[in-house]
Order: C-alpha cells, then structure tokens, then sequence
C-alpha cells in the first residue's frame, strides 16, 4: 500500500463506509438483541471513539471508543452464547459513521483510512475469538476464574490483527519500518491493556448490578486516562526541555541556525528506516537535539582563547547532559558522536552505540549541506568516500534510501 | 516538662540529637494514638471474615509497598481503594463490622521497602499511627452509614456511594493533616519543597475511595465473582498507574528545571550558588506573604530560571570590571527578555517565564524587561518577589568588581528604595522573614560601596582592614 496514488487512496477510503456498513446492516439483520441495545452500543462507540485518550509516543491514537468495544459482546451475550450478528453489527454501524464525522470534520483521507480499517480489523478479530472461544466450560458468564479465559484470548487476538494490519496499511513514501511500527504496538500495550479491562470490567457487572456498572467502570477509565495525559506530558515535557535547551547555542549565535532541529529529524528518519525500537528512537532524538550544548561554553573567553576540538565540545555537551537524570542515559552516545565507525586493525569498534553513529552521519551530512553549501548528492557522496572508516556503511546506505525516497538526490548540472 | 527534666529518661532524652528529637516527637504520639484506635476498635466492633479480610489486606500492603512520591518527601498510593471495597463489604454484611477491620489493615502496612533497606525506625512508627487512625475513623463512617444486611442488593448502592465518599474523606483528611504534621516538624519548612496540586491529590484519593467502595458492593451483589476479582486488582493497578504517572509528570519538571539550572551553571561558574539562594529567599517572602502550594512553587521556580537569558549573553560581558558601555548595557538588559525566547516552547513554565521576565521590573513602572514589564505599571507580586530576592543575593555576594557587602547595608538598600524600585511589601515580608531565620548574609562591616570595590580591586586593604 506504500505507493498507492492518492487518488487509490481516496477511492479505498470511500469504500470504508460503504464496506463497514454493510457488513454491519448485513449482521443487524441477523442479531438476537433487541434494536433499542444495539442503537445504544453503537451510538456509544461512535461517541467514545470521538474522545482521544492520548496520541502516544510512538504514534498510536487510543480513544475510549477501544473499551466500549471490549465491553459490548459481554453485555451482548445470552444462554445461547454471544450474539455476534449484534456485536460485528454495532462494531460496522459504528465504525462507518465514525468515518463519516472524521470525513465530514475535514480530515485526510490519508490518515482516516489506516485507522479507521486497523480498528475495524482488530475489533472483528476479538469479537469473532471472543464468540468463538464462549463454547462448552466458557460457555455462559459463571463469575469463575473461566471467565476470562475468552477475553484474555480475544484482547490477544485484537492485538494480533493491529499489529498485521499497522504493518500491512502504511501509506506514503516508506521511510518507516515494519519492524520499528510493529514494535511500537507493543510498546504502548499498558493502554490498551488498560482500556480494555475497564470494558471487560463493565460488560461482567453488568448483568449483576446493570447500569450501575457504567460508572463503576468509567472511573477506573477516567483514572487510566488522566494516567494517559499525565504520561504523554511527561513526554512533551521533555522533549520541550530538550528543544529549549538545544536552541541556547543558537540564540546566543555559538551554532548554525536549526542545525540541532534539521539533524535530529534526519536522524530520527535514519533510525526509524533502519529499525530500531521507539525507544532506541526517542534516544536518538534526545542525543541529537542536545549534541552540540556544549557549544554554550564557547561564551567563555578563556575557552576560546585556548582553542578546541570537536571532540573537546562532544565532551562538554555530554557533561551537561550527565547532570540531568532523565538524558543520563544518552549522554554516553553523545560523548562518542565524532568517535569513527572503526580505527585501524579492528573490524568495528564495538564501544560506539548506534545512536552515535547515526548522529555522527546526520550531523556531518546537515554540516555539509547547510555550512558547506553542497547539494545533497554531493553530501552523501562525501560520506560514502568515508564509509567503512569514518562513518557506519549501514547508517550511510539507509541515508541513501531516505534521500532516494525524497527525491533530493538530482546531479546537479555544471 | 520539668517532671522529664529531672527523671533519668529526661535526661537520656536531652542527650539525644535534635533531629532524634523531633523524629520522637512525632513517633510516640502517633504510635500511641494508633494503637488506643486499634484496641479500642477492637472492643468496639465484630471482626471481619478473617479469608477475605486478608486477601484485602495482602493487596493494601502489596499497594502500600509501592507507594510513589508525589510531592517533596510526601507518599501517595492507590490503597484507600483496596481499603475502601474491604470496609463497605465488612460494613454492610450483618455479621461483621468495618471499624476494626479498616484499622488493623491499614496499620498492618507500616513497612516500606525503603523502611528495611535504610533501616529506619521513624517511618514505621508514625506511619503506622496515622493510617491506623484513619482506617479507623473510615471504617466509624461506613459502620454508622451503612446498613446491616443478609443479602446486599442494588438498592444500597446509593447509600454506598455516599457513606464510602464521606468515610474517603475523614481517611484522607486524617491522613494528610497528620504527614503534614510530621513532615513539617522533622525535617522544618527550610528543607522542604512546596507541595503542589494538592487540591488534585486529595481530591484524586475520595474518588479512589469512592471508587473502592463501589466496587466492593458492586462484587458482593454479584456473589463473589473470581473473575471481577481479577478485574478489581486491575482496577487497583489503574489507580496505581495514574499516581505514577502523576509523580512521573512531576519528576520531569523538576528535572527540566533542574536541566536549566545545571547548563547556566556550567556556562559560568560565577553564578553558582546565586540561583539557588534567590530561590531560597523567594520561596521565604513568599511564604511570609501567605503563599502556599502550587502558589509558592511557581515563585520559587521563576526564581530558578529567571537569569536563564544570562546564557544568550557572553561571559566577558557579565563579568566585565568597571562601567558598561551603552551598547552593551543594552546587550546585558537583554536577558530579562531572552529567557522568554529559550523557553518559549516550554509550556509549564510559562508561568514562571512571565515573573521570570519582569525580575528587572520597578514597582513604580521603571525598569526593563519582557513580558512581564509594562512601563508604568506595577509588575506582578510574584515578580516584585524575585526582583528583591534577587537584588539582596546581588549586594551580599563578592562580584568579580566588588566584595560582599553586609547584610545591614544591603537591607537598608532595600529599604531605602522600597516604594519605588521595590514593592514595599515584599521588602517587610522579606526583612520579617530574614530575622525569623537567625542567619546572615554577606560580610560584615563593608557598608560602603565604593568601598567595597577598592576592596576587590586592592587586595592588600583587607589586610590592614
């Protein structure tokens, strides 16, 4: 799908509605609950998934509308099992309206269609395990241990099919891996984890207590969302730290302007191509950003005076890093940035994290373009005369792809 | 007291170490009290059912193990819930009762892993007072409220409601007044950290109590389901989970300021020290005009980052002997604004980055700065507290130009200019709050500014001084 036109996607995208719809109306016409319920759940995961709980890290959305759908084949279930005609039908009816609001809001069809068939996907495959699974000891809702037996293999199974299907439903150039997407699923799994048991908490008490359970249940939710925000502004936070921090050689004239921004985001791009897990990733951010802090020390006549190197301000930056506990753990990788892939008589030098070796090719490819004045085929081709001794062969070829994917890479005419 | 003067315990007491001193002070009341609600409790009120009792109170003390810090040597955790769904169940049931029950769980979970691993005495102890206490008075609230019952059916669930968010908030009523108690006495408010966002702790605990009440009629009615038990210890990890992500939101603040911080410091070694002390002095005015909470620290962190623009402005410049030129003293006055360009995107501190900005601003509408200066308006209070902190710190440490000069001297500066350059509140607040603390700044008997530049510039002097 990673180079499906824009006119395919638009066309795959109006299809959605009409698809989820469809089958949606297909199983109403073959549910056992009565309509005034089935209105009820839909109109409920139409609404919860309208409230964002947070955007995580590493991109996922996760909204309330996942724990309505973890709770409605538990209340959707009777003597003869679960009513799967009645849980596919408010999933589908759902679903399509939810496209028609995100539609109607303006939206891109780019980034509406992956989600809204990745959830789809994934809501499908829990509740058809889900169903599948409610046979003989699972059969009917006893309060045993048995219970949870289905659910636990369901929330696997929805995990399953997101993973597949975040994999399979990348859109735009490739500069993502399958890999680092993949993984990022699993990163964020305390959420979903979490969204889903506040569902499976209200479809169990809802039979005993009925719609006393809502807020039984919505109160660990709101907790778990409040945890949610609370995570993601950490996050912000540091990154807005580190962004504030990266910019004081800049503003005080010591360093090339955006150098620290342009850098960190090939960098980042670097890393997610060549796969690394979104915590490797975030490394990279936060090394790259802080990689020439040490620069604020150029503000000191004395240092200036005595001269420098390169390796004397990879030394100064990586000190200021090592005084802030939460970059503690970059400041390694930013100490050895300008450290050369291998030195002589060794195959590669083992000490040198990727991290370094990434920063080590965007830094010197930004320096080249934007200080130098090369054009980027020139740049890259300078770092592929140092390969295989300065800087990483690997890093180097993923740079190339980027490039190649961007379509930068035009021999420049003389 | 003289009684314990003249007996020999008295004065096996006076020879221990203050800090000892004020630990026991707080210790022995608290178990005391403790204990008298534990007995007492005891005589009062039927005992649970003792199996699921303790299943309760394996998760309160496992919760209770992991509890977080959520302000400066201030411990939340997630147990009221665990607590809270024992209490109802107990309460409501006709054989048993929820006073002894809440009591002896939450005083059977003194320990913290940190009590065993620093060896620590104090902790225990007065811990095991105040939850103690508070289970108690919980688990009076839920005994008096709710009904006794054979079959529990929805129809309580109304009253649980209510009877669980009053008996939450005498727990943590009880809870809060007596670690404040004990925090302020041991360790004094000079080594404390304001404590922040109280009002969404305390409120963030009754809806976990009420939570927990819930849940425990809610499992009752449904006949002691093992699949919501389940459920329920996940609810407690949720709970657990959003005071983590609370204290983890919290630790990135302080770290961002403390990042700030560490990078003027490396940039100039001069102002070492001087960012500190302003904050120290703001966080006294403050506390001297009545700030508290997240009130206090907003000031004192303003005071952390308020030379922040100092960065932007070379070294030679900000240590340069003698008189300014025009053109740089107009490069030097630059970084009351800079601060707001480093930190522009960094949105919790924008707050603070506005007092920050307007630490050169003059009561009376003068000065520089950014935007935290109008010309001719007063700045904010919080900013008017900086700039005098700031000014003292500036007078009674040794620049590269001049010595210190006293602390006499410097306050009569103050006073000299309050009303005008100085908000003549803050300057009282500030002179009321310097003699409460007994110490002094600067050196002694340099009261003369001139002075004290020829006593920098002529070493010898001091000599013969």
């Amino acid at each position: 799908m990673a180079n499906w036109s824009p006119r395919t996607i638009v066309a795959a995208s109006w299809l959605f509605p009409a698809v989820a719809g469809g089958v949606g109306l297909y199983s109403v016409s073959r549910a056992t609950t009565d309509p005034f319920s089935l209105l009820v759940a839909a109109t409920a995961l139409v609404l919860g998934s309208l409230v964002g709980v947070a955007t995580s890290n590493s991109g996922n959305r996760f909204t309330t509308g996942l724990a309505v759908a973890a709770a409605i084949p538990f209340v959707f279930s009777g003597d003869t099992g679960v009513d799967l005609g009645g849980t596919l039908g408010a999933y589908g009816v759902g679903l399509a309206t939810v496209w028609v609001v995100r539609y109607s809001r303006g939206e891109k069809h780019r980034d509406v269609l992956p989600m809204m068939v990745r959830r789809f996907g994934g809501y499908v495959a829990y509740a058809v395990v889900y169903s599948g699974m409610r046979v003989g000891v699972f059969a009917d809702l006893s309060g045993g241990w048995e219970d949870l037996v289905p659910f636990v293999g369901a929330v696997l199974a929805w995990l399953t099919a997101e993973v597949l299907l975040r994999a399979v439903l990348v859109l735009g150039p490739r500069e993502l891996s399958r890999a680092y997407l993949a993984r990022a699923i699993v990163y964020d799994i305390n959420v979903f984890v979490g969204l889903a048991l506040t569902g499976a908490l209200f479809g169990e008490l809802y039979p005993a207590i009925g719609w006393w359970a809502l807020p039984i249940a919505l109160l660990p939710y709101s907790f778990a969302h409040s945890a949610f925000r609370r995570f993601q502004e950490t996050k912000v936070t540091y990154k807005q730290t580190i962004r504030a921090l990266a910019r004081i050689p800049e503003v005080s004239g010591l360093a090339i302007d955006g150098h620290a921004d342009r850098t960190t985001q090939l960098a980042t791009s670097i890393g997610m191509e060549m796969g690394l897990g979104p915590s490797q990733v975030e490394d990279l951010e936060y090394a790259s950003l802080m990689h020439d802090i040490g620069r604020v020390s150029l503000n000191e006549p004395n240092v200036v005076k005595m001269g420098y190197t390169d390796d004397d301000i990879a030394r100064w930056s990586s000190e200021i890093i090592a005084e802030s506990p939460y970059l503690k753990g970059v400041a390694e990788d930013v100490q050895q940035q300008y450290e050369p892939y291998r030195k002589p008589g060794e195959q590669e030098d083992p000490g040198v994290s990727i991290v370094s070796r990434i920063i080590k090719v965007s830094a010197a490819y930004d320096w080249k373009v934007h200080k130098d004045r090369r054009s980027p085929l020139e740049a890259l081709e300078d770092l592929h005369a140092g390969a295989a001794y300065e800087f990483d062969p690997d890093v180097v070829a993923s740079l190339r792809r980027l490039l190649e994917a961007r379509g930068v890479l035009t021999p420049v005419r003389s | 007291m003289r009684l314990l003067k003249n007996s020999p315990v008295g004065r096996r007491y006076q020879r221990l170490h203050p800090s000892v001193q004020r630990k026991l002070k707080i210790a022995v009341p608290f178990f005391t009290l403790g204990l008298v609600a534990l007995v007492a409790a005891y005589f009062l009120s039927d005992p649970p059912e003792w199996g699921l009792w303790f299943v309760f109170a394996l998760l309160f003390v496992l919760l209770e193990f992991f509890t977080v810090e959520v302000n400066d040597r201030l411990f939340h955790s997630s147990s009221i819930m665990v607590v809270m769904t024992a209490g109802v169940i107990f309460a409501l049931l006709a054989d048993s009762d929820a006073l002894f029950a809440m009591a002896l769980m939450a005083g059977v979970a003194l320990f913290t892993p940190l009590d065993f691993k620093e060896r620590r005495w104090f902790q225990p102890m007065a811990n095991f007072g105040q939850l103690a206490l508070s289970g108690a008075a919980a688990g009076l609230v839920l005994d008096l409220n709710l009904p006794d019952v054979e079959v529990v059916t929805t129809q309580v669930l109304l009253r649980v409601a209510v009877a669980s968010t009053l008996a939450s908030l005498a727990y943590v009523t009880i809870n809060n007044t007596m670690v404040r108690r004990a925090v302020k006495t041991v360790y004094g408010n000079d080594n404390l950290q304001p404590w922040s966002q109280m009002n969404v702790l305390v409120g963030g605990q009754v809806v976990m109590g009420l939570l927990g009440g819930l849940i425990g009629a809610a499992y009752e009615i449904a006949g002691r389901p093992s699949a919501v038990l389940v459920l329920i210890v996940g609810v407690y990890a949720i709970g657990h989970m959003s005071l983590f992500a609370f204290s983890q939101l919290r630790e990135s603040h302080l770290s961002a300021i403390s990042g700030f911080v560490k990078t003027l410091e490396a940039k100039d070694m001069y102002t070492r020290g001087h960012t500190e002390r302003v904050a120290y002095f703001s966080q006294m005015i403050g506390e001297d005009l009545g700030f508290t909470g997240t009130q206090l620290e907003t000031v004192k962190w303003a005071a952390l980052i308020h030379d922040l623009g100092k960065l932007a402005v070379p070294t030679d410049l900000i240590r340069k002997k003698g008189r300014l030129s025009d053109e740089e003293y107009a490069q030097m006055k630059s970084h009351a604004h800079l601060v707001e360009e480093i930190l522009a995107e960094v949105d919790f501190l924008q707050p603070m980055v506005e007092i920050a900005s307007g630490h050169h601003s003059h009561y009376d509408g003068n000065g520089y700065g950014g935007s935290g200066h109008t010309e001719g308006e007063t700045p904010s209070l919080e900013a008017c507290i900086v700039a005098v902190a700031d000014a003292f710190d500036a007078m009674t440490s040794a620049r590269s130009y001049r010595m210190a000069l006293s602390q006499q001297y410097a306050l009569g500066e103050l006073r000299k200019h309050s009303g005008a350059q100085f908000h003549p509140d803050v300057v009282d607040a500030f002179e009321k709050a310097l003699a409460k603390t007994g110490r002094t700044w600067g050196a002694p008997h340099v009261n003369d500014e001139e002075m004290a530049r020829r006593l920098a510039e002529e070493p010898e002097l001091t000599l013969r001084g």
